[in-house]
C-alpha cells in the first residue's frame, strides 16, 4: 500500500529560505534509508506560492476563476512531499515518525495519507484496464 | 519543469464518494491526452483524511504531537494531484485549464504550483538506475 507523507508550508518556506545544511543532511540521510528499504518511490520539494496559481470553480458548470499566489495560509499550503510504498499502516507511521521535523523551529509539520489504488476506485473493468494501461505508459515513457 | 496539479477536496471527496460516471470517464480522457503528449509523470488520487494523521512539531521540543483524522475539509486539505513535465509555465497553465471538473458538487479548486528543480537520486530511482548501468558501459567501452 501506498502512503504520502505531506510537508505543510511554514513562513520560512514560503520565503524561499533554503534549509540549513543540517536540516539538509539529516532530510538526505533519512531518504537514503528509505531507498535502503526499498519503500521510496518520489520525494519532491515545491517552489513557494507565489509562482502558484489557483483555478477555482466557484459556479458548478461555470467558467474558472483564476488566483495568483501568494496564497497566505501557510500552514495549509504545502512545501514537500515524500511518497512510500509499505506493508502496512503502522509501517507507514514508523517511517512518518522517523522524517526529521521538517522546520525545526515550531512550525513543522507532515500529514500522513493513503493513496488510493485504482482497484478501490472502482470496480467498473473498461475504467481498470484503460488506467492500467495509461500507467503502464507513462512508465515506459519515463523510462525512454 | 515540473508542475503539480493539486485538487483540493470537497465535502464530497472526503466523505468518500465516487464522483460520477462522465467525470470519471473524462478524467481518463485527459490523463489520456496528457500521456498522448509525453507530460504526464504521475497522477494519484488519496483516501479522505479520515484515515490519515498529523504529525506536528509545535515547539522545540523533540516529541511530536500527534492528530488522528478526519480533518476539517475547508482547511485546504488534498484529494488528487497530477505532475506533469512541460516546457513551459504557459503550457502548464494550459493543461491545467483543460482539466476535467465534476457538476454538481459544489466549489472545485485546482491549485498550480511548480516543483524545485531534480532532488538528484529521489527521482524516478529507476531511471537513476538505468543511467548509471549505462554510464558503466560506456566507461567499459571506452576503456576496452
Amino acid at each position: 500500500m501506498r502512503f504520502m507523507m505531506i510537508v505543510k508550508a511554514t513562513s520560512d518556506s514560503e520565503a524561499g529560505v533554503l534549509p540549513s545544511q543540517e536540516q539538509f543532511d539529516a532530510m538526505q540521510k533519512y531518504n537514503e534509508e528509505l531507498v535502503r528499504a526499498g519503500v521510496l518511490l518520489a520525494a519532491d520539494g515545491l517552489m513557494s506560492s507565489s509562482n502558484g496559481i489557483r483555478i477555482s470553480y466557484p459556479e458548478p458548470g461555470g467558467k474558472p476563476k483564476i488566483m495568483d499566489g501568494p496564497f497566505t495560509e501557510a500552514k495549509e499550503l504545502i512545501a514537500g512531499y515524500t511518497l512510500i510504498e509499505v506493508k502496512s499502516r503502522e509501517e507507514a507511521i514508523e517511517w512518518a515518525l522517523r522524517m526529521p521535523d521538517p522546520h525545526g523551529f515550531g512550525q513543522g509539520e507532515i500529514e500522513l495519507r493513503q493513496v488510493f489504488e485504482i482497484e478501490e476506485l472502482t470496480n467498473n473493468d473498461d475504467l481498470l484496464a484503460k488506467e492500467t494501461a495509461l500507467r503502464k505508459q507513462v512508465k515506459e515513457q519515463r523510462q525512454a | 519543469m515540473r508542475f503539480m496539479f493539486i485538487v483540493k477536496a470537497t465535502g464530497y471527496s472526503e466523505a468518500g464518494g465516487n464522483y460520477n460516471q462522465k467525470y470519471t470517464d473524462a478524467m481518463i480522457a485527459y490523463k489520456k491526452s496528457l500521456a498522448g503528449a509525453g507530460v504526464l509523470v504521475s497522477a494519484e488520487a488519496l483516501h479522505p483524511s479520515s484515515t490519515g494523521i498529523r504529525i506536528m512539531y509545535p515547539s522545540d521540543s523533540e516529541k511530536p504531537e500527534i492528530l488522528v483524522g478526519p480533518f476539517l475539509a475547508d482547511q485546504e486539505l488534498i484529494a488528487e494531484y497530477t505532475l506533469i513535465d512541460v516546457d513551459s509555465e504557459a503550457d502548464a497553465l494550459n493543461w491545467a485549464l483543460r482539466m476535467p471538473v465534476p457538476t454538481g458538487c459544489g466549489e472545485f479548486k485546482i491549485e498550480v504550483r511548480k516543483l524545485k528543480k531534480n532532488l538528484g537520486f529521489l527521482r524516478y530511482s529507476g531511471t537513476c538506475a538505468l543511467e548509471a548501468d549505462l554510464k558503466d558501459q560506456l566507461s567499459m567501452l571506452k576503456n576496452f
